[in-house]
C-alpha cells in the first residue's frame, strides 16, 4: 500500500472496526456490514480530517467504496 | 483529540471488563461525532469498564431527558438555542418577523421550565447530570444590527442564566463553565453550518472534542490535590529574604509586585476550602518568622503548616512535610520559581506535581492561578474541609502527647473522645462518598463508586451503611469512617470500609466494628479485602485481629473480635 492507501485504510479501520485489514482495499458499501448513511458521514469526516480536504456533498452517491474514495482523495490533492 | 483517534479509542474493548458504564448523551441535534468523542473520553476514564453511550430522538431534547432509562450512570446534556425554539436554528423555517420575536422568548421560557423539571427529576434519582450551555451563536433572527445586543437577545440569555443558576444549586448537577469553553474553543470557530445542514450535526470537530471532554471531565472529575507546598522568595513575595531583608521584600503595586499579593490571597482561599499549605524555603527560620509577622502580609501565617525553612535540599523539606501531613506524594503540588528546585524535587518524588511560579510574567501568572484552581477545585466544601488544617495541627499535638505520655491507653483515657454512629442510607451523604473515593490507606479494597452506582448499592434491601463522626479534646475530626455491606442473618459482609488517616491511632476502627457487631447482633463479619499498593494500614489492622496477614477476603467472629479488641475509651454519642 502507498501512503494515501495506508492513511485511507486507517480511516476505514477506525470507522469499521470489524473490517479485516486484508479486506480494506476491496471494501465497498455492499461488502461492509454497518456501512449506512451515518457511517458514510463519519467515514468522510475522518477522510476530510486525515487529508485536509473538503468532500463535495454532491459526490456522496459516488463515494461508496475504498477505491472510489481513494480516487476522489487523489483528485482533491491534485495527484 | 482527532476524530479518527476518538473512533479508535471508543472502539477499544475493555481489557478485562469490570462492570459497565452507561452514559446518556442528550442533545436536540444529531449526536454523530459528539457521541464518538464522549465514548472515547469515557473509555479513557474507565479503561476496565464496558462503556455504552445512549442517545435520544432528534429535535426532542426535553422528551429525551424525560424518557431516560433508569439504568444510566451519567447524563450529559448539550443544549443549543434551537432546543429552546426551533426558529433559533438553521434547519427549521419559521417566522423571523419582528412581531414574532417576543413569542420566541415566551416559548423559550416554557421550554426551559420543561427542561428544568426533567433534569431535576433525573438528578434526584440521583444520577450525575452535566450540562453544556448553548455554544453556538444566534442565527440572524433579531432586527438590530449584529453589533448591538438587543433586548430580545439579552432576555434569552437572562432566561438561560436563571435556568443554569437554579440547576447549579443541585448537588448532582454540574454545568460546563462558558468562560472555560471560550478559552479553549474560540466562539467563531465552533459552528459547522455545512454539516448542520447536511447531517444535522452543527459542530466543527475541534469544538466537538472540547465539548465532549469538558462534559466527561465534569461527569468523572479527577480527585483534587490535597496539599500545596510553596517556596517563599520570588514566589510568596518579590525579593530574596536573606539578601533584601524583611523590609526589602514586597507584594504591592508600588513595587510592581502586586501579583505576589494575589498569590497570597489565593493561598488563603485554598486553605479555607480545605487545601493543606506548607512552606519549603531555603531561608533562615527566624527571618521567615519575622517576615510572617509583617502586618501587611496578605497570607494568613496561621494557615501554613509546617514551615520548613532550612538550607538543605528541597526534597528533604518535602519529605518532612509528607510525614507531617501523612499524605501520598501524588496528592501534592509544589510551587517554586526555580526550575532546578522543581527538578530536584521531581527526581526525589516523581508523584509530586511541580509548577513553576512565573514571577515576571503577569499573563503567565493568570494561567498559573487557573492551573492551581484546576488542581484543587471541588464542587462542594464540607465542614471537614474547613477544619482540616486545625485537625492536622491537633493531630500532631495528639501524637506528641502520646509520645510524651508513653502509652496510648493513658492518652486515650484523657482524650475525652466522643464518637457518633449513623446508619442512614438516604439521602446519600456526599461527604461519605467523597471519603470512599479519595481514601487510599485505610481502604478495604480501593473500590470506587459513582453517585449512581453508590445509590444503586444502597437501595438494596439487605445493604447497610455505618458512618462514624469523631471528636476529642484535641480535634473535631468530623465524618472519618464509612463502612458498608450486606447482612445475611447474623453474618455481616463488609464490601466497603474507609477511614481517614487523620483518625489513625485512636482505636476508632475497633470502635466501629464493636458498634457494628452490637447494632446488628452479628456473630461474624467477613471483609472483602483486596490488597493494594497503599492499603497497608487496613491489612495490618485485619492481621492484628486474625493473627495473619490477609491476602484476600477474610472473616472474624464476634468472639474473636472481643478477645482481640483493646480497651476502648471513647464515649458513644
Amino acid at each position: 500500500m502507498d501512503d494515501n492507501q495506508e492513511r485511507l485504510a486507517r480511516c476505514f479501520l477506525a470507522v469499521f472496526p470489524r473490517l479485516a485489514k486484508a479486506d480494506v482495499l476491496q471494501a465497498s458499501q455492499t461488502s461492509v456490514s454497518g456501512w449506512d448513511s451515518v457511517a458514510t458521514v463519519t467515514l468522510l469526516t475522518t477522510v476530510e480530517e486525515e487529508f485536509g480536504i473538503q468532500v463535495d456533498l454532491e459526490n456522496l452517491d459516488q463515494l461508496t467504496s475504498f477505491d472510489s474514495i481513494l480516487r476522489y482523495v487523489k483528485g482533491a490533492l491534485g495527484q | 483529540m482527532k476524530l479518527i483517534e476518538a473512533l479508535q479509542i471508543a472502539n477499544t474493548e475493555a481489557a478485562s471488563p469490570d462492570g459497565s458504564c452507561v452514559a446518556a448523551l442528550c442533545c436536540g441535534f444529531t449526536p454523530l461525532h459528539l457521541k464518538t468523542f464522549v465514548a472515547a473520553y469515557f473509555r479513557r476514564s474507565f479503561p476496565a469498564r464496558a462503556v455504552k453511550v445512549k442517545t435520544g430522538l432528534y429535535g426532542d431534547l426535553a422528551g429525551t431527558i424525560e424518557n431516560l432509562d433508569t439504568k444510566v450512570d451519567f447524563v450529559l446534556v448539550a443544549i443549543e438555542w434551537p432546543d429552546l425554539d426551533a426558529r433559533l436554528g438553521l434547519r427549521t423555517t419559521g417566522n423571523w418577523g419582528p412581531a414574532s420575536l417576543a413569542q420566541i422568548v415566551t416559548d423559550a421560557q416554557a421550554q426551559l421550565l420543561r427542561l428544568q423539571s426533567a433534569i431535576e427529576a433525573v438528578a434526584s434519582r440521583p444520577v450525575p447530570v452535566v450540562i453544556c450551555p448553548p455554544t453556538l451563536p444566534f442565527p440572524p433572527v433579531f432586527f438590530s444590527r449584529p453589533n448591538e445586543a438587543d433586548s430580545l437577545q439579552l432576555n434569552l440569555r437572562r432566561l438561560w442564566n436563571n435556568f443554569a443558576a437554579q440547576l447549579s444549586d443541585h448537588a448532582s448537577i454540574a454545568l460546563v463553565n462558558p468562560q472555560e469553553l471560550d478559552r479553549i474553543s474560540p466562539p467563531a470557530a465552533r459552528h459547522d453550518a455545512r454539516a448542520e445542514l447536511a447531517s444535522g450535526f452543527p459542530y466543527q470537530l475541534p469544538h466537538t472534542d472540547v465539548v465532549a471532554r469538558l462534559l466527561v471531565e465534569l461527569a468523572v472529575p479527577r480527585l483534587p490535590k490535597k496539599g500545596l507546598i510553596t517556596d517563599l522568595d520570588d514566589t510568596v513575595w518579590l525579593g530574596i529574604l536573606g539578601d533584601d531583608g524583611v523590609q526589602g521584600i514586597s507584594w504591592d503595586l508600588d513595587h510592581q509586585s502586586q501579583l505576589h499579593a494575589t498569590y497570597q490571597q489565593l493561598l488563603n482561599a485554598l486553605v479555607e476550602s480545605g487545601v493543606l499549605l506548607a512552606v519549603a524555603s531555603n531561608n533562615d527560620p527566624s527571618l521567615v518568622a519575622e517576615a510572617f509577622a509583617r502586618a501587611d502580609l496578605v497570607l494568613n501565617p496561621k494557615y501554613v503548616y509546617p514551615v520548613e525553612a532550612s538550607r538543605g535540599p528541597k526534597s528533604e523539606a518535602i519529605k518532612r512535610i509528607l510525614q507531617a501531613w501523612n499524605v501520598a506524594p501524588d496528592s501534592l503540588v509544589f510551587v517554586d520559581d526555580n526550575p532546578l528546585e522543581l527538578a530536584e524535587v521531581g527526581a526525589a518524588y516523581p508523584g509530586v506535581e511541580g509548577i513553576l511560579f512565573p514571577k515576571h510574567d503577569p499573563a503567565a501568572i493568570l494561567e498559573f492561578f487557573r492551573t492551581l484552581r484546576d488542581r484543587f477545585g471541588k464542587r462542594r466544601i464540607h465542614d471537614e474541609d474547613r477544619e482540616r488544617l486545625a485537625s492536622l495541627r491537633q493531630s500532631r499535638e495528639f501524637h506528641e502527647t502520646v509520645h510524651g505520655a508513653g502509652t496510648l491507653d493513658s492518652v486515650l483515657q484523657g482524650a475525652e473522645g466522643r464518637i457518633k454512629f449513623t446508619y442512614d442510607k438516604i439521602p446519600v451523604d456526599s461527604r461519605a462518598l467523597e471519603l470512599i473515593n479519595k481514601t487510599n490507606q485505610f481502604n478495604l479494597n480501593a473500590r470506587r463508586y459513582t453517585e449512581a452506582s453508590w445509590s444503586s448499592l444502597l437501595s438494596q434491601d439487605n445493604c447497610w451503611l455505618q458512618i462514624a463522626e469523631y471528636e476529642d479534646r484535641f480535634a473535631r475530626l468530623g465524618k472519618i469512617s464509612v463502612i458498608g455491606g450486606y447482612r445475611e442473618g447474623n453474618r455481616l459482609a463488609v464490601s466497603t470500609w474507609v477511614m481517614s488517616c487523620r483518625a489513625f491511632s485512636r482505636r476508632i476502627e475497633y470502635h466501629c466494628l464493636r458498634e457494628l457487631l452490637e447494632h446488628f447482633d452479628a456473630t461474624e463479619i467477613e471483609f472483602d479485602f483486596i490488597p493494594t499498593e497503599r492499603n497497608g494500614p487496613v491489612r495490618d489492622f485485619l492481621a492484628a485481629l486474625t493473627g495473619k496477614l490477609p491476602e484476600s477476603a477474610t472473616a472474624i467472629t464476634a468472639e474473636l473480635f472481643r478477645e482481640k479488641c483493646p480497651p476502648l475509651y471513647h464515649q458513644k454519642k
